[in-house]
C-alpha cells in the first residue's frame, strides 16, 4: 500500500511516497537518496545503518518507514554544513578513524548523538566502547574510532560544533 | 591531505549499493536448503508469473550459456594430487553446499525479485553427506565429486633442507597438534555489482565490490565466452574485502542475466548469504614432530596440516593454492636443519574457500610459534631465550631459508627486545605469581613473526604481475593507475604519497585513479600492495621524474643535475626565482614543445610526452624461486586473564613492534596493524562457522558469528622499526597480515599460561568461554 510519508530529514520538511512495509532504511536509500545509510545485515546488528530519529540513535533497517510520520531523522549528511565537513567528520578523517568506510556513516551518528548527551563531562574510553557496541567495524579494531571519538568531543568543548 | 577519506565521510562514497543505472533489474539468489542433494526438477512458473519478474535462471541455462568457472590454479604436473573439478556459478545437476545457488530470479525491483526467489520450487532428493574432514577422508565416504577418485583434492609433499638430518641430530622431538575452527573474514559490506552487456557492440562492463579487476574480467570474460579484451571491469567504493572479493563467480550470473535480458542487472548480496555461499577459511588440523637439542637449538620438524576446503577450491575460490605457504611458512624467522611438510586439503560438504588475510602463511607460522613454546616448556626456557638463540641475524640478510624464500632484511632480536621493554614482561611475570594465591589466572603470551608478503607464484593467477601508469597530464594534475584497489588499507593516500615524493608536488596535484581492469595485475592480496603496485608506481614516477628533468634542463638551458623538483615548482638550482609551476611546464610540454623550444634529441626520443607505463617484478623470485619478495617482523605480547569460572578471557595488554621496512604513511599502517590484530582476537576467542550433522550452517548473521565489537577490542601498544628492503622500490614490506598472524597466535599462547596450574594445552581455537570451561573442568577431573 503506498501512502505518503512527511518527516523532518536532515532538517528539511520532506514527504516521500513510500510503501507501508518499506522500512526506514529502504525509504532513507531509494526515496530519500541518503546512500550514506548502509544495509549490511538487515536486523539490527551491524549498525552501519544507524540514524538519529528525534535525536536518538535506532538501526534503520527496524524502523517501519511509515512510523516516523512527523518525526526527525538526521543521517551523516545532515551533518555537513554548506558542503563543509562536521568537526566529528574532520576528526574521524584526522585521526583516521576511517578505512574503508562502510560503517562509518552510522559510526558518525551514534558518536555524534554520545557526544552531544555527554555535555561537559568528558567521555571516557569505558564509555565510548560501550556506547558504540553496537556499530561493528571490521577494518579499524577501533583505536582510531575511539581516538576520533576524543578529539571530536574535544572540538565541541572548544566550541567547533553544529 | 586525504581526498578519499574526505569524500566518504561526507557521504559521497559509491559502493557498490548505491549504484543505480537507467532501466536497471535486480537479481536475487535461491539458495539451497541442502548440504548434498541431486537437484530432480526445478519449476519457475510461479515466481515467472509475479508481475515485475523478467527471468529466472537456473543451473540449465547457465550451463547452455556459459563455460564452466576457469581454472586458477593447477599443480596437476608437479606429481602431486592437485585434483580439478567442472563447475558451474550454478549447478545442473546436483548441490554440494548448504546455500549454494540453485536459481537467479530478475526482476524490476529488488523487492519482487526476493518475493519471486520464494516462489521457485525446487524438489531434491537429498543425499548423504561429507559434512566434515573426517567423514570426507573415511573409507566408501560419499563423492562431493562423482568423478573423483576420493574426496581428497589436493596432497603435496615438501622436503625443505634435510630432515633427516635434522632428526638425526636432535636431542629430543616433541609431537604437537593444533586446531584452528573454520572462520570467514566477512567485511561489514557484503558483495555486490551490476553488469551491464552492450548488445550494441557485444561488450560487457561491470561495476562493483570487485578487489582484482584485471582477474575478475579473465574469469568472467572465460566463463561468458567473450573475449577479453570486450570486457571491462571497475572497481567502485569497497566496504572492506580482506580477501573475500577477489574472485568473481556469482558475478558471472549477473553478467549473464544483463546479456540474457538486455538490460543492467544489479545483484546486491544479502549478509547472511556472505556468509554462508561466501570464501571461508582456516578449518586445520596439525599434526607434527619438532626436533631439537638440548640447549634449545631447533633442528627440524615433520608435519601434516589437513585442510576442510568445503567444495572444490580452484575455480570458485583459489584457496587450495593457500596449503603451499601453509606448508612453507612454519620455517617462520629461524634456523632450521630440515623440515618435512604434508599438506592435505580434502573437499566436503561445505562452502568453498578462498583467500582471507592470512592465507595459510598464519596457519604455518601459529603453528610453528606454538611447538617452539612448547620447546621452551619443555626445556625450561624463556620463549623469549628460545627464540634469541634461533633467531636468523641481522648480518645474514638477505638470508636464503630452507623452503626458498629469500628473506630480505630486519633485525629479528631488536624487535623481539623492544616488544619486551614495552610490555614490562618482568612485571606481570610477578603479577601472575602474585594473583596466583588469589584464584585469578594471569596469562603471558609471546609470539615472534616475519609476514611473507607479495606472492609470486607460477602455474597459477597469482603470478605475481603487475603495471603502473603515471602520467602528467596538460595543466599539471598527475594521474595514477595500478591494479591496487582501494579496500580501506589506505593504496590511494599511499599511492599518492610515492608519486608528490618523487615528483615534488604536492598530494592535492595527485589524483589515484579508481582501479579498472585496463592495468594489468594481481590487485592488493598477500600484501603485495607495498610490494608490487607500489614499486611499479614508484619506478613509473622515478623515470617520469628523469624526463621531466631532462625536459625542464633543456627548456631552462641548464644541465639536467641543477634542475630541482619541489613543492609542486621546477627551478634550476642557482636561481630558484625563475620558477615555473608543473601547470605552466607541462602546457609547454603537451602544447608548445618546440622546435627550438627543447633539445630536438628529445622530440625525435618522444621523452617530452609525460606519460610513463611500465611493470615490475620481484628482482628474487626469478632465481631463487622465493614465492614472496618481502618480509615483514612482528613481535606481539599479550597479556591476559582468565575467569576459571566463566571461561571468559580479558586482554589486560596488547603489545606489537613491527618492522615493515620504509613506512609511506604512518598512520595508515598502524591502522592496519590495530585492524589486524582485532581480527585474529576475534579468531582465537570468539569467531567460529558451525555446520550440524545435516550440513546445515548454523550461524549466518553476527548475532552469532561472533567478531569482535568495540568492547571487546583492547588497547594497543604499538612500535616500529624500520629495516628498509633491499628488494623492493620504496623500501617498504608488505604488512596486512602480520598483525593477524601474531595476534591469533599469541592470545592462545596467553591463555595457555594462564591456565598453567591446570596444564591445558590450548590448541583448538577459538577459545571461547564454553571451551575453556570445559578445558578446565577435564583438567580437574570434574564431570560438569
Amino acid at each position: 500500500m503506498k501512502m505518503p510519508l512527511t518527516f523532518m530529514l536532515n532538517n528539511q520538511q520532506t514527504t516521500l511516497e513510500v510503501d507501508a512495509r518499506q522500512t526506514l532504511l529502504e525509504v532513507l536509500r531509494n526515496q530519500g537518496g541518503m546512500t550514506s545509510v548502509h544495509r549490511s545485515c538487515e536486523e539490527g546488528e551491524c549498525g552501519a545503518c544507524t540514524v538519529l530519529l528525534n535525536d536518538e540513535p535506532v538501526n534503520a533497517c527496524l524502523v517501519l518507514a511509515a512510523s516516523v510520520q512527523g518525526a526527525s531523522v538526521l543521517t551523516s549528511e545532515g551533518l555537513v554544513k554548506n558542503g563543509k565537513p562536521h568537526p566529528l567528520m574532520k576528526a574521524f578523517t584526522d585521526e583516521l578513524g576511517i578505512q574503508c568506510g562502510f560503517c562509518t556513516p552510522g559510526m558518525l551518528m551514534n558518536a555524534y548523538a554520545l557526544i552531544n548527551r555527554a555535555g561537559d563531562n568528558l567521555l571516557t574510553d569505558q564509555v565510548i566502547r560501550k556506547t558504540l557496541e553496537g556499530n561493528l567495524c571490521r577494518c579499524t579494531g577501533y583505536v582510531n574510532i575511539i581516538k576520533s571519538v576524543h578529539t571530536a568531543q574535544k572540538a565541541k568543548l572548544a566550541g567547533e560544533w553544529w | 591531505m586525504k581526498k578519499r577519506e574526505e569524500r566518504l565521510i561526507l557521504g559521497k562514497g559509491q559502493y557498490a549499493d548505491d549504484l543505480a543505472f537507467f532501466n536497471m533489474a535486480h537479481l536475487v539468489f535461491v539458495g539451497s536448503p541442502h548440504a548434498h542433494a541431486r537437484i530432480v526438477s526445478i519449476d519457475t512458473k510461479k515466481a515467472l508469473a509475479l508481475p515485475g519478474v523478467i527471468t529466472v535462471i537456473t543451473g540449465k541455462e547457465v550451463a547452455a550459456h556459459t563455460r564452466p568457472l576457469p581454472v586458477q590454479a593447477n599443480f596437476t604436473s608437479k606429481g602431486w594430487t592437485w585434483r580439478l573439478a567442472d563447475v558451474y556459478a550454478i549447478p545442473a545437476d546436483k548441490v554440494r553446499w548448504h546455500g549454494e545457488p540453485v536459481a537467479a530470479v530478475v526482476a524490476e525491483d529488488e523487492e519482487t525479485a526476493r518475493r519471486a526467489a520464494d516462489l521457485v520450487e525446487v524438489a531434491y532428493e537429498a543425499l548423504p553427506l561429507a559434512g566434515d574432514l573426517r567423514t570426507a577422508l573415511s573409507p566408501g565416504a560419499p563423492k562431493v565429486y562423482d568423478d573423483w577418485e576420493d574426496n581428497k583434492q589436493v596432497h603435496l609433499v615438501f622436503d625443505f633442507g634435510d630432515p633427516e638430518k635434522a632428526f638425526a641430530m636432535a636431542d629430543q622431538v616433541l609431537q604437537v597438534t593444533n586446531r584452528e575452527g573454520r572462520v570467514t573474514g566477512v567485511p561489514i559490506e557484503p558483495r555486490g555489482c551490476v553488469g551491464l552487456y552492450d548488445t550494441k557492440n557485444d561488450t560487457l562492463e561491470m561495476w562493483g565490490s570487485f578487489q582484482t579487476p584485471f582477474l575478475s574480467r579473465h574469469n568472467i570474460a572465460a566463463t561468458l565466452g567473450v573475449p577479453e579484451a570486450k570486457v571491462k571491469i571497475n572497481a567502485v567504493d569497497i566496504g572492506g574485502a580482506f580477501g573475500l572479493k577477489i574472485h568473481a563467480w556469482k558475478e558471472n550470473v549477473v553478467a549473464l542475466a544483463s546479456k540474457l535480458s538486455g538490460r543492467p542487472v544489479k545483484w546486491m548480496e544479502p549478509h547472511r548469504d556472505f556468509m554462508a555461499t561466501g570464501p571461508h577459511q582456516r578449518d586445520v588440523f596439525w599434526d607434527g614432530t619438532i626436533a631439537f637439542k638440548n640447549d634449545g637449538t631447533l633442528l627440524g620438524l615433520k608435519a601434516t596440516v589437513f585442510h576442510d576446503l568445503g567444495v572444490e577450491s580452484t575455480n570458485k575460490g583459489i584457496a587450495a593454492l593457500s596449503i603451499f605457504p601453509a606448508c612453507s611458512s612454519p620455517t617462520n624467522m629461524y634456523k632450521w636443519v630440515g623440515m618435512h611438510v604434508e599438506g592435505i586439503g580434502t573437499v566436503t560438504n561445505k562452502s568453498f574457500y578462498c583467500a582471507y588475510r592470512g592465507y595459510g602463511k598464519d596457519k604455518g607460522i601459529k603453528f610453528i610459534e606454538a611447538a617452539i613454546n612448547q620447546v621452551a616448556k619443555k626445556l625450561h626456557m624463556t620463549p623469549e631465550a628460545i627464540r634469541m638463540k634461533n633467531f636468523i641475524q641481522p648480518d645474514e640478510f638477505p638470508y636464503h631459508q630452507i623452503n626458498n624464500y629469500v628473506l630480505d632484511s630486519g633485525d629479528y632480536p631488536a624487535v623481539l627486545n623492544k616488544a619486551m621493554e614495552m610490555a614490562d614482561l618482568d612485571f606481570f611475570r610477578k603479577r601472575k605469581k602474585e594473583l596466583a594465591g588469589q584464584g585469578r589466572y594471569l596469562g603471558i603470551g609471546l609470539v615472534t613473526a616475519i609476514e611473507p608478503a607479495g606472492v609470486a607464484v607460477p602455474n597459477c593467477q597469482m603470478g605475481g604481475i603487475t603495471e603502473a601508469r603515471v602520467l602528467i597530464t596538460p595543466d599539471g594534475s598527475v594521474e595514477v593507475h595500478s591494479d591496487r584497489t582501494e579496500i580501506g588499507q589506505g593504496a590511494e593516500i599511499s599511492h599518492a604519497t610515492i608519486v608528490a615524493d618523487i615528483l615534488g608536488m604536492d598530494m592535492a596535484h595527485i589524483h589515484v585513479k579508481r582501479v579498472t581492469s585496463d592495468f594489468i595485475g594481481q590487485g592488493p592480496l598477500s600484501s603485495r600492495g607495498a610490494v608490487y603496485p607500489a614499486s611499479a608506481v614508484a619506478k613509473a614516477a622515478k623515470l617520469l621524474r628523469k624526463k621531466v628533468v631532462q625536459c625542464a634542463g633543456s627548456l631552462m638551458k641548464i644541465p639536467a643535475d641543477q634542475v630541482v623538483l619541489e613543492k609542486g615548482y621546477i627551478y634550476p638550482v642557482n636561481a630558484p626565482e625563475k620558477k615555473i609551476s608543473y601547470a605552466q611546464f607541462a602546457d609547454k610540454m603537451f602544447f608548445f614543445p618546440g622546435p627550438r623550444g627543447l633539445d630536438p634529441e628529445i622530440l625525435k626520443a618522444h621523452d617530452h610526452l609525460l606519460d610513463v607505463t611500465t611493470t615490475w617484478y620481484s628482482p628474487t623470485t626469478p632465481e631463487s624461486g622465493s614465492s614472496y619478495t618481502s618480509f615483514c617482523v612482528s613481535a606481539d605480547i599479550a597479556v591476559v586473564e582468565v575467569d576459571i569460572d566463566t571461561g571468559v578471557t580479558q586482554i589486560v595488554k596488547y603489545v606489537h613492534v613491527h618492522d615493515a621496512g620504509t613506512i609511506i604513511n604512518a598512520q595508515v599502517v598502524d591502522g592496519q596493524i590495530q585492524g589486524g590484530i582485532v581480527q585474529g582476537i576475534g579468531e582465537a576467542l570468539y569467531e567460529g562457522l558451525n555446520y550440524d550433522e545435516n550440513g546445515q550452517l548454523m550461524n549466518t548473521s553476527f548475532s552469532n558469528y561472533l567478531i569482535p565489537t568495540s568492547v571487546e577490542a583492547p588497547d594497543i601498544e604499538i612500535a616500529h622499526l624500520e629495516t628498509p628492503s633491499p628488494f623492493s622500490e620504496t623500501g617498504s614490506k608488505g604488512m596486512g597480515e602480520a598483525p593477524i598472524i601474531g595476534s591469533k597466535a599469541v592470545i592462545l599462547d596467553a591463555i595457555e599460561d594462564a591456565l598453567s596450574d591446570f596444564g591445558i594445552r590450548v590448541n583448538d581455537a577459538p577459545a571461547t568461554p564454553e571451551k575453556v570451561r570445559k578445558w578446565i573442568r577435564q583438567a580437574s577431573g570434574q564431570n560438569q
